[in-house]
C-alpha cells in the first residue's frame, strides 16, 4: 500500500511571516480512515494541500523537510500521475470543476490521466454506478446541492483510482443527509476498495464507528498528536438559548420562500426581527441560513415579501436597504473595502449611522478590547483570519444599521477574542436598540448571552421554545 | 426543430477572422451586404434560434444607426457611400460573429481550438473551468457593491478599490480552482487523452480558403459599390 | 477563511509560459469586466445611436482597453498584455457581446497597442513609464486602425484631432492612471509579489 508522511515539515507562506509548521513529522496510515480535528485558521488546509503537493506550487514555501509519497518527494510528481495516487476534494464545493456537466467532468478527469480512449465510458459507468449516481450522468454540477456536488467529486476521485483521499472540511456546504451519505461511501471506499482516507473536520458527529484513528491539530505548537477515539462520544451538551420576551421590530418577513439551484430552502416563512435583541439561527449546513441572510440584505431572489416598518423591500434601492440592513459576511475579505485597517475604521466612522454614539474614545475603547489597536496601519489582507474577523465586526458595528446580519462572526477566534466579541455585540445591540441575528455553529459561550433561537430545518424557520424566561 | 450541424467550429472561426480582418479594409455596401445575407442564410440552416437572432440584431441597430448618422453629420467626401458602408458593417461584423457564437456551445469551440488549431489545452479548460463560474461571479460583483454600500460608499468604474476586490476573489477563486484541477490530474503540457470527437474534412479547409480569397478579389479588385 | 494562499508569485524569468492559474484568473477578471461593461453599455449606447457615436467610441474606449495593461503590470511578462486582451475579447464575445467578429479583432490591436508599449522599456519597467508607452502606444495603433476600421479616414480633420485627444485622454486615464493605482493597491495587498 501507498504511504503519505509529512518528514520534519517546515513551511511558511512568505519570507516575512511565521512559520505555520515547524519541523511537522506525521504520517497516514495506509489503508485507514483517519480524522483530523482542530480549531479553523489553526492550519488544517494547508497540510492537506502540502500533503497533496499542491503546495508550493500554489503558494508558500517550505524551509525544511518534505512531503513523502511512495518514497518520491510528492511535489515533485507529475499531477497526472501523482492523481493516481493521492487526491483532494476541497472545502468549496462548487469551486473544483473544470466542466459543466458530470459526465464531462469526469471524461476530463480520465483523460488527464491518459486513460486509453474505449476504457473511458465504462470506468464513468462503473463509479456512477458505485455511488448510485447513474441518472446524474448528463446534470449540470452547478446546479447540484453541496452535498450532491461532493459526492460527483468522490466519483471522480474513484474514478482516477487515487489509493489516497484528502478531504479538507469536505461537510462545509452539505446537509446532514448528505454528511451521512458521504461518511458511509467513504467507509465503503476504505472497506471495499482499500483506500486510504484522511478527513479534515472541526465537527466530531457522526465519525463514531466510521474513523479508525483521530488526531489533533492544535494551533500554539503546530504538532499533531494521536487521540483515543472515545473523544468521538461527544457528550450532549447542548448549550440552549434560553428564550426572552420578544420586543416589536421594524424588518419582517410575511411567506418567505427561498430557492436555489432548483431546491426548495424555506417555505412560507413569517417572522419579525426584535429590536434591541440578539438572535441565533441555527440548522445543520447546507441547509440555508447564509442564502436566508443574502435574501434579507437583498443580495439573494425570494418569493413572499420582505418589509420595513411596514414597506416592502423593493421599494427601497440597494444602497437604500443597505444603509438600514447591514450583513457581516461570512468570509472576511468580502467585507474589506479599504486598503489598512485604520482606513477600514475611519471610513466606518464617518459614514456612521450613530455618530454620536460612537465617537472616537468609544472606538479607541472598542478597539483595546478586541486587542486590534496595535495592527491599525497594516494592510488588512496581510491581518490573521482572527484579527480580520474582529475588524470586519467592529467596523460594522460601527455603521449601526438598524438591522444587522452576521455570518458566522466567530470562526476562527480564540475564546478570549470571541467573549469580547461577543460583549460588544450584545452592548452596542441593546444600547442602540439594533436588531441582530447570528449565524453560528459554535455554541459552547455564545448561547447563554442571546435572547431567541431560530431554527432551519425542513425548510421551515421555528423559534425555539427553550423556557420561556422574562429575565 | 433540431439544430442542423454546421460547419466545423475552428473552421468558422477562420472564416470570420479571415473575412473580419479585410472588411476593416473594404469599401463596399454591397460586400457588406452579400456577407450579411449568407451569414443570414447559413444560420437559418443551421436553424438557430429565430427569436434570439432577432433580438440581437434589433439590440444593434442604434450602433449602426450612430454610425450611419454621424458621417452624414461629419463625413468628408461621399458622405452617402460611407454611411451606409459603415452603417452596413457594423451588421456584417454582428453576423459573422453570430456565426460562431449562435451555432457552437463555447465547449465545442473551444476544445474544437484546441484540436485543429493548436490553442493549449490550458487556455481551453482554464477558460472552461472560469466559464462556469459565471452565475457567482455575477452575484459576487453585486456582493462587492453592496459590501461598499453597506459602509455608505459606492464603488465607481474610475475608483482603484473596485478592481482591487476583483482582483482578490479573482486570486483566491483562480487558486481554488486550479489547485482541483491539478490534483484531478490536469498537466500543463501533458499528453491527454482527447475523447472529443470533431470531424474536419478536408473540403471545409478548401471552402474556408475558397471564400477568404474571393472575398478578398471581390473587395479589392472588382470593388462594388 | 481569509485569503492566505493567495500568493501570487510573478515568474522572474520573461519567458511566455502561462500557467493554468494565470488564465483562470484572467478569465475572472474578464468576466468580471464583461459584467461592468454590461451595465455601463447603457450609457454608452444612449450616446452611440446619435451622430455623436464616435465621440462615445474614443470616451469609452479606455475601459475596454484596461485589461490589457492590467493583465501586463499584474503579470509582468512579455506577452501578457496581448493575450490577456485577448483573453477578455474571446469572454465579451462568447459570453455578452452584441459587436461579434469585431470584438476579437479590436482586442487582438488593443493588445498589440499595449504591448508595443511595454516592449518599448525592454519588458522591463512595469511602472509608470511602462504604462505611459502603453497607453501612448494603444492610442496610436488603435486610432490607426480606426481609420479603416470604423472609417475615422472620413471625418475631417478637425474632428480628427479631437476625437485623438479624446482618445488619448480616456486611454491615458483608465488604461494608465487607474492601472497604475490599482496595481499599486494589489501590491501593497502582499498578495502579488
Amino acid at each position: 500500500m501507498i504511504k503519505l508522511a509529512a518528514q520534519q515539515l517546515s513551511f511558511r507562506y512568505q519570507p516575512t511571516k511565521s512559520l505555520i509548521f515547524d519541523h511537522l513529522d506525521f504520517q497516514v496510515e495506509p489503508g485507514t480512515f483517519s480524522l483530523l480535528t482542530g480549531p479553523s485558521g489553526c492550519g488544517k488546509s494547508t497540510l492537506f494541500k502540502l500533503l497533496a503537493g499542491l503546495y508550493p506550487q500554489y503558494g508558500g514555501q517550505i524551509e525544511t523537510g518534505q512531503v513523502v509519497l511512495d518514497g518520491q518527494n510528492v511535489a515533485e510528481i507529475l499531477p497526472n500521475q501523482r492523481a493516481k495516487k493521492v487526491a483532494m476534494l476541497f472545502q468549496n464545493p462548487s469551486r473544483q470543476f473544470a466542466m459543466r456537466t458530470v459526465s464531462e467532468q469526469l471524461t476530463f478527469a480520465l483523460e488527464n490521466i491518459q486513460l486509453p480512449l474505449v476504457k473511458i465510458p465504462q470506468q464513468i459507468e462503473k463509479v456512477l454506478a458505485v455511488f448510485n449516481l447513474d441518472s446524474f450522468k448528463q446534470r449540470k454540477l452547478q446546479t447540484l446541492s453541496g452535498g450532491e456536488q461532493q459526492r460527483v467529486a468522490l466519483a471522480t476521485v474513484l474514478a482516477l483510482d487515487s489509493q489516497i483521499i484528502l478531504l479538507d472540511e469536505p461537510f462545509a456546504n452539505v446537509d446532514l443527509t448528505g454528511r451521512k451519505q458521504l461518511l458511509h461511501d467513504l467507509k465503503q471506499l476504505q472497506l471495499n476498495y482499500q483506500k486510504t482516507i484522511l478527513v479534515a473536520d472541526h465537527d466530531l458527529s457522526g465519525y463514531q464507528g466510521i474513523a479508525d484513528h483521530l488526531y489533533h491539530l492544535d494551533s500554539k505548537t503546530p504538532q499533531i498528536t494521536s487521540r483515543p477515539l472515545t473523544e468521538l462520544q461527544q457528550s450532549a451538551t447542548s448549550w440552549p438559548v434560553s428564550l426572552h420576551k420578544l420586543n416589536s421590530g421594524d424588518l419582517s418577513w410575511q411567506q418567505l420562500t427561498l430557492v436555489t439551484a432548483k431546491r426548495q430552502l424555506l417555505t412560507g416563512s413569517n417572522f419579525t426581527l426584535p429590536r434591541g435583541q440578539l438572535g441565533l439561527l441555527s440548522g445543520e449546513n447546507g441547509v440555508g441560513k447564509s442564502t436566508l441572510l443574502a435574501a434579507l440584505s437583498q443580495l439573494h431572489p425570494y418569493q413572499g415579501q420582505i418589509s420595513y416598518q411596514q414597506k416592502a423591500a423593493q421599494k427601497f434601492n440597494q444602497q437604500h436597504w443597505n444603509q438600514l440592513v447591514g450583513l457581516v459576511f461570512q468570509n472576511s475579505s468580502d467585507q474589506f473595502v479599504r486598503l489598512s485597517a485604520q482606513d477600514e475604521i475611519k471610513l466606518s466612522q464617518k459614514n456612521s449611522l450613530q455618530p454620536k454614539y460612537w465617537t472616537i474614545k468609544r472606538i479607541i475603547q472598542c478597539l483595546q478590547q478586541l486587542d486590534l489597536a496595535g495592527i491599525l496601519d497594516q494592510v488588512c489582507y496581510q491581518l490573521s483570519g482572527g484579527q480580520q474577523k474582529k475588524l470586519q465586526l467592529l467596523s460594522m458595528l460601527i455603521m449601526a444599521q438598524p438591522v444587522l446580519l452576521l455570518d458566522e462572526p466567530f470562526a476562527g477566534l480564540d475564546p478570549q477574542s470571541l467573549k469580547q466579541a461577543l460583549q460588544l455585540i450584545r452592548e452596542t445591540a441593546t444600547q442602540l436598540q439594533l436588531s441582530s441575528l447570528i449565524v453560528s455553529h459554535q455554541r459552547a459561550g455564545v448561547t447563554e448571552k442571546l435572547d431567541y433561537e431560530l431554527e432551519l430545518a425542513h425548510q421551515q424557520l421555528t423559534l425555539l421554545q427553550g423556557g420561556l424566561n422574562n429575565g | 426543430m433540431a439544430k442542423k450541424r454546421g460547419l466545423n467550429a475552428s473552421v468558422m472561426t477562420v472564416i470570420m477572422l479571415g473575412i473580419g480582418l479585410p472588411l476593416s479594409f473594404s469599401l463596399s455596401v454591397t460586400l457588406n451586404l452579400v456577407i450579411c445575407s449568407l451569414a443570414l442564410i447559413y444560420l437559418i440552416y443551421c436553424r438557430v434560434s429565430l427569436k434570439t437572432t432577432l433580438l440581437v440584431l434589433l439590440a444593434a441597430l442604434p450602433l449602426a444607426f450612430g454610425s450611419w448618422w454621424s458621417f452624414l453629420i461629419f463625413g468628408t467626401g461621399d458622405q452617402w457611400h460611407s454611411a451606409w458602408i459603415y452603417g452596413s458593417r457594423v451588421y456584417a461584423y454582428l453576423l459573422l460573429g453570430m456565426t460562431v457564437t449562435m451555432n457552437c456551445r463555447v465547449k465545442d469551440l473551444l476544445l474544437s481550438l484546441h484540436l485543429h488549431l493548436k490553442l493549449p489545452a490550458t487556455f481551453a479548460y482554464g477558460l472552461l473551468a472560469a466559464f462556469n463560474l459565471l452565475a457567482r461571479i455575477r452575484q459576487q460583483y453585486h456582493q462587492i457593491q453592496a459590501s461598499a454600500m453597506m459602509r455608505g460608499q459606492v464603488y465607481h468604474l474610475w475608483q482603484p478599490g473596485l478592481y482591487l476586490r476583483i482582483i482578490i476573489i479573482a486570486l483566491n477563486w483562480s487558486g481554488d480552482l486550479a489547485a482541483a484541477m491539478t490534483s484531478q490530474g490536469f498537466t500543463e503540457g501533458a499528453k491527454r487523452t482527447i475523447s472529443f470527437v470533431d470531424p474536419l474534412p478536408r473540403w471545409q479547409w478548401l471552402l474556408t480558403a475558397g471564400l477568404i480569397i474571393s472575398y478578398c478579389w471581390a473587395a479589392f479588385v472588382i470593388q462594388p459599390w | 477563511m481569509f485569503v492566505k494562499g493567495a500568493i501570487f508569485l510573478i515568474n522572474q524569468s520573461k519567458k511566455i509560459h502561462w500557467t493554468l492559474r494565470d488564465v483562470i484568473f484572467l478569465a475572472i477578471i474578464a468576466i468580471f469586466f464583461g459584467i461592468i461593461y454590461q451595465l455601463w453599455s447603457y450609457a454608452y449606447y444612449a450616446l452611440a445611436a446619435t451622430p455623436l457615436k464616435p465621440y462615445a467610441n474614443d470616451l469609452t474606449l479606455g475601459v475596454w482597453i484596461m485589461a490589457g495593461p492590467l493583465a501586463g503590470v499584474l503579470l509582468q511578462k512579455a506577452g501578457a498584455s496581448v493575450i490577456g486582451e485577448m483573453l477578455a475579447a474571446a469572454v465579451e464575445m462568447l459570453l455578452f457581446s452584441s459587436w461579434g467578429a469585431s470584438t476579437l479583432l479590436s482586442g487582438f490591436i488593443q493588445g498589440i497597442g499595449n504591448e508595443l508599449g511595454f516592449a518599448c522599456t525592454g519588458y522591463r519597467n512595469w511602472d509608470k513609464l511602462g504604462l505611459i508607452c502603453s497607453a501612448l502606444g494603444s492610442t496610436i495603433i488603435t486610432f490607426i486602425w480606426d481609420l479603416f476600421q470604423s472609417g475615422y479616414r472620413q471625418y475631417s480633420f478637425s474632428l480628427l484631432i479631437g476625437l485623438f485627444v479624446i482618445r488619448l485622454i480616456s486611454i491615458g486615464f483608465f488604461a494608465g492612471v487607474l492601472v497604475y493605482w490599482i496595481k499599486k493597491m494589489v501590491f501593497k495587498t502582499g498578495l502579488i509579489r
